[in-house]
């Protein structure tokens, strides 16, 4: 067994809602420590309101969202939320605000939008594949 | 690679289910072998004449149909879930087809996913 693997982090569970973004981004930090590689996170399902621009949680306590951003751009990790799952959410950018005639877009950095092909192309290109789940 | 997707909740109380499926077609739509497994409350989307239109959603009949069309291999349920729900060959969709022994299903795939 390769001691270096690459993993695919997939969340389902929505910040606020569930500890899926919490659990999941202390997994990512160990991986990233222990020297594994993270091809992708990809959001799926309410696991896309972590790509929230707008999040605003009082000041005295975790901002999900951001928090996960910098871990993303600090390890050049690729993050996808699942257009069909972002759209119906109300989670846009600025090409969907525009395609749809959008009063704003509140896709946060460095989160892009895509479809499911991002995750079946991580489910072939990762070692493994860690679903975070808000709810059994 | 193998894929197993599980869906062990009812379908229309969430939207975890639909979006499983959404999965596996995907998955089928890149040639990657993919199959359902429905369990638990999950074989209740394997039930004939399903009529949601009155709570405003649309029956997930026709999608899961659609699955051997889009290159899905199998859509297995769980025999001991179906006795409980009542779900027979009679009252089951077609297509679909009962696993006594769950474990080995789980186990003959290399990748196995829960619906979030």
């Amino acid at each position: 067994m390769p001691t270096s693997l690459t993993y695919t982090l997939v969340i389902t569970g929505a910040p606020w809602t569930s500890q899926a973004p919490q659990t999941a981004l202390a997994f990512a930090r160990e991986l990233v420590s222990a020297g594994h590689r993270i091809d992708r996170v990809f959001l799926y399902g309410d696991g896309i309101h972590l790509a929230s621009a707008l999040s605003t949680p009082p000041s005295d306590e975790h901002h999900w969202p951001q928090e996960w951003s910098e871990f993303l751009a600090e390890n050049g990790i690729p993050a996808v939320a699942c257009i069909a799952s972002a759209l119906r959410r109300g989670l846009v950018d600025e090409a969907e605000q525009a395609r749809y005639e959008l009063t704003g877009s509140n896709l946060r950095p460095p989160f892009e939008i895509a479809g499911l092909g991002e995750w079946v192309e991580g489910t072939m290109k990762s070692d493994q594949v860690i679903y975070f789940h808000g709810s059994v | 690679m193998s894929t197993l997707i599980v869906v062990d909740q009812a379908p229309y109380g969430s939207w975890a289910g639909r979006e499983a499926l959404d999965m596996t077609l995907s998955l089928a739509a890149f040639d990657q072998p993919a199959a359902l497994l429905f369990t638990g409350a999950g074989v209740n989307w394997l039930r004939k004449h399903q009529a949601p239109e009155e709570i405003g959603q649309k029956s997930v009949e026709k999608n899961l149909a659609a699955a051997p069309i889009f290159g899905v291999e199998e859509i297995l349920a769980d025999a001991t879930a179906c006795q409980r729900y009542g779900l027979t060959e009679d009252n089951m969709i077609a297509g679909a087809s009962m696993v006594a022994d769950t474990s080995a299903t789980l186990n003959s795939h290399q990748q196995v996913v829960f619906a979030g």
